[in-house]
């Protein structure tokens, strides 16, 4: 499945947040990941309601960055990543 | 099987879930036997959601009324898991010995038209591997996000039909293809999980994610556990959640602390560069085969028994691969007896 611009990522069925600060974690069937740097910031904003033109702008401006196709990249293979394993639908 | 009035209480249970999710428990396991037999099950759901676990029920669904469905749907529960034994009705009933494959099917339905996690769990062996693609496409028309195919484990009642169960070599190599495909096929659409068996990988699982690292079960009766097995293991002392905190359990008892580290590894493990990996093996496993809960697992390659691994592997590589047997075979699997 093809992440697009207009797409609004969003945690799949049966996965959700728990815990806080730096405990803060995914958990998922038979599972759990922990997720820090600029991969929680992306799954922090797969909210539903973000599209992923708007999640990468963001990133963009929270990470003063030069380079946004490579992040756009980084945060599609990610989410892709993610997608595959059915925690995130877009 | 248990007398009910023996079991951990609502208020017990309660205290158990309470203490998982004060030493940082992530998910609990609501599982049996059969949990829906409890009819507190809804309200365990709901107090160990509010504790911040993530619940999991694991079920054949038997008994899944769309009223009580709805109940724990409310409750917050997270992820169901259904399990069946095949995609043809005669072969369902006659390994499982009941009526249910058709009532699964309903509850399937039931279960998808809501929004929680969904996994169809296949239970897979000798006897219906031949048609595993057929159970992957039942598993598929229910439409569950996760769908795990997981080969049966020979411990307990499976330890006594291990002849009938253990595939041979052939099967195996099939399965993985087809499985393989099937994931490719289902890519983004369902998530496929399945392990090659043990008794014919080359190296032995993880068992439980190692002794007392990842997981502790707890028994109707609240005796904490390393695992369904470890009872066959002489000489540990087991707790009880009513007797001891699940926190001086997990980090001080006796039990828990037996397999941890590598104190206790014999050679090869010892030296081996997979002991961090696979800690050695299964140690129920290693008891029941070798008969020392220490030995390296059998099903290694590099055990020194591992011959009794390949013995019971020529057996199953010299029958002839099964068709779907007559249900009127009376002494074809040794069940489990009625409680009385």
């Amino acid at each position: 499945m093809a992440l697009e611009n207009l797409s609004r990522p969003k945690l799949a069925a049966g996965c959700r947040w728990t815990g806080d600060g730096e405990n803060r974690v995914v958990v998922f069937p038979e599972g759990a990941i922990r997720l820090q740097g600029t991969a929680l910031a992306v799954l922090e904003r797969c909210d539903g309601t973000r599209t992923f033109d708007e999640i990468v702008q963001e990133l963009v401006t929270v990470y003063n960055a030069s380079d946004s196709a490579k992040i756009r990249q980084d945060a599609i293979t990610f989410l892709e990543r993610l997608q595959q394993k059915r925690l995130v639908d877009f | 099987m248990v007398a009910a009035k023996s079991e951990l209480g609502t208020h017990e249970w309660e205290a158990v879930f309470q203490q998982a999710a004060k030493i940082g428990t992530l998910h609990v396991h609501l599982s049996g036997g059969e949990p829906l037999a409890r009819e507190d099950l809804t309200q365990l759901v709901s107090f160990a959601h509010g504790c911040g676990l993530y619940t999991n029920l694991i079920t054949s669904g038997i008994g899944l009324s769309q009223q009580r469905w709805d109940e724990l749907v409310a409750a917050g529960l997270d992820h169901i898991q259904l399990s069946f034994q095949d995609s043809r009705e005669a072969g369902a009933n006659w390994i499982a010995g009941t009526r249910a494959h058709a009532v699964k099917l309903g509850i399937a339905a039931m279960i998808r038209r809501s929004k929680l996690a969904f996994t169809v769990n296949l239970v897979v062996h000798r006897q219906n591997l031949d048609h595993l693609d057929e159970m992957i496409a039942l598993a598929e028309s229910l439409q569950p996000e996760r769908l795990e195919i997981a080969h049966v484990q020979y411990y307990g009642w499976a330890a006594k039909n291990v002849e009938a169960l253990l595939p041979s070599r052939t099967q195996v190599l099939e399965s993985m293809e087809t499985i393989s495909a099937a994931q490719k096929r289902l890519l983004g659409k369902i998530r496929i999980d399945a392990v090659v068996p043990d008794y014919y990988a080359k190296y032995p699982k993880a068992c439980m994610g190692g002794w007392g690292r990842r997981q502790m079960l707890i028994d109707p009766k609240g005796t904490a556990l390393p695992c369904h097995a470890a009872a066959v293991i002489p000489g540990l002392n087991f707790e009880n959640v009513r007797n001891q905190s699940l926190e001086w359990i997990w980090r001080e008892s006796a039990s828990f602390q037996k397999f941890r580290g590598e104190d206790w590894m014999p050679e090869p493990c010892r030296s081996c560069d997979r002991r961090t990996q696979d800690f050695g093996g299964c140690r129920c496993q290693a008891l029941m085969i070798t008969g020392d809960a220490t030995a390296t697992d059998p099903v290694c390659s590099l055990a020194p028994s591992h011959a009794l691994i390949e013995e019971q592997l020529a057996l199953a590589n010299s029958m002839a691969n099964p068709e779907t047997q007559a249900t009127e075979q009376p002494d074809f699997w040794t069940y489990r007896p009625q409680p009385k």
